[in-house]
């Protein structure tokens, strides 16, 4: 989703790599991980078979994988963590991927890259590499579901009461806020729209009384209902919302040194004055 | 079918319902509810065409406070599988597994992002697995 939609989070992701000198192998041989909502609920033993294919891409170079999507988070930490533990479900799925001549071995780990970041290279070298601290910044924030949950599978943190996301904002200098609804779910995977517009309601509400700046997270679906879907909600509830909302990555690259147009800010459909100047950017007139 | 025999554990104490965000906002959806009605096997209101189902947001809290180890959001999303067998699913489903199969991605790429592809300095999207994925996607497996 994130290159082929939201391109400004992949070179948000790029920039701050280099600046920690962590080197990123891509592979043109992945596909999507696929979806853990719709493609899941419609053939559950596929989306396995994919994702295996996937996470077998990774043992064969003997890589761990990091991921920079809540979605794909869930997919391929979900289908690892399973085909690790439960040999018959590994038979069944590499009886499958014998088809394609590959095998799942289960030798690797996947990760969210805030994860793999607070684990491998820790908080402190994280703000360490900040040269533009982004002090007097309020960032309200917003965890999403697929980081966290279900936590025997992820194994970040209590999912009731996590301060990764919170530690990272701090690293760049900015606030972080713990607004009231914080752990709400964004809605975008109910199927009826007033489910989701009230789900979204609930959480720019909760921002607003916050008085945050912005609202940072790290799901590109998440941003989509809060970005894109801010304006329907404002429609839908006669409430003018705005609030700016900022992948994680794209206010660490900031703080790095990344011009805020360098990581695409202004493809961002709600942006605020601001919030640009926070950023050190010339405000839109 | 994969997954979802983890209902017999149910012994209906509400947890799940309690932290559920569309029961919150939709209080007739209830995963309690579901999963006694998954043991009674009250198929037609589960996976028939007007199913309340599809309006799990997917978010684990059911699964994250369930004292038994029920994974009702796993069991509701056996549910869309057998509603999927059955053809009263969410025909959108269909659209993400064929587009994976054709395309290898679910996002369709466009001229306005390879455009902000080229703006960002990134290099071009380019995916090499169609035929893999076509043929596990053909699969006739259960």
């Amino acid at each position: 989703m994130i290159p082929l939609k939201y391109p400004q989070m992949e070179r948000a992701v790029r920039y701050v790599m280099e600046k920690l000198d962590i080197e990123l192998v891509d592979d043109p041989r992945y596909s999507c991980c696929p979806d853990p909502i719709y493609f899941k609920a419609g053939d559950r033993l596929t989306w396995m078979t994919l994702a295996a294919r996937n996470i077998s891409l990774a043992e064969e170079k003997g890589l761990d994988i990091i991921t920079v999507c809540s979605g794909c988070t869930a997919t391929l930490c979900e289908v690892n963590h399973e085909l690790k533990s439960d040999n018959e479900l590994r038979e069944k799925v590499n009886g499958n991927l014998k088809e394609i001549g590959r095998q799942f071995k289960g030798s690797v780990k996947v990760r969210h890259l805030v994860t793999m970041l607070r684990d491998e290279v820790g908080v402190e070298k994280i703000a360490a590499s900040v040269t533009h601290p982004l002090e007097g910044l309020r960032v309200a924030i917003h965890y999403g579901c697929h980081l966290l949950k279900p936590s025997a599978v992820m194994k970040v943190e209590d999912p009731l009461q996590p301060v990764i996301l919170g530690q990272l904002i701090a690293a760049t200098g900015a606030t972080p806020v713990e607004h009231h609804e914080y752990l709400m779910c964004c809605g975008k995977a109910c199927d009826t729209a007033d489910l989701t517009l009230n789900m979204s309601y609930a959480v720019f509400d909760s921002v607003e009384r916050s008085e945050a700046d912005c609202l940072g997270l790290i799901c590109p679906t998440c941003f989509d209902s809060f970005d894109v879907g801010q304006l329907r909600v404002s429609r839908q509830f006669a409430h003018e919302f705005r609030i700016p909302v900022i992948y994680y990555f794209q206010l660490l690259a900031i703080a790095q040194g990344a011009s805020p147009e360098e990581v695409g800010i202004p493809y961002h459909k709600i942006m605020s004055d601001t919030l640009l100047e926070k950023l050190g950017a010339v405000p839109v007139a | 079918m994969l997954g979802g025999f983890s209902h017999n554990y149910c012994y209906q104490c509400g947890a799940c319902v309690a932290d559920c965000p569309t029961h919150r906002f939709m209080p007739g959806f209830s995963p309690r509810t579901i999963i006694i009605k998954s043991l009674y096997g009250m198929e037609e209101e589960l996976i028939g065409p007007d199913s309340l189902i599809w309006n799990c947001t997917n978010c684990y809290n059911c699964d994250e406070r369930c004292p038994q180890e029920v994974h009702p959001i796993e069991v509701i999303i056996t549910l869309k599988n057998m509603a999927r067998q059955k053809g009263t699913h969410l025909t959108f489903i269909d659209k993400i597994i064929e587009r994976v199969g054709e395309r290898g991605v679910t996002v369709l790429q466009t001229e306005m992002i390879s455009k902000r592809r080229r703006e960002l300095g990134l290099d071009e999207y380019k995916v090499d697995c169609i035929e893999d994925v076509t043929k596990l996607i053909n699969q006739k497996t259960v």
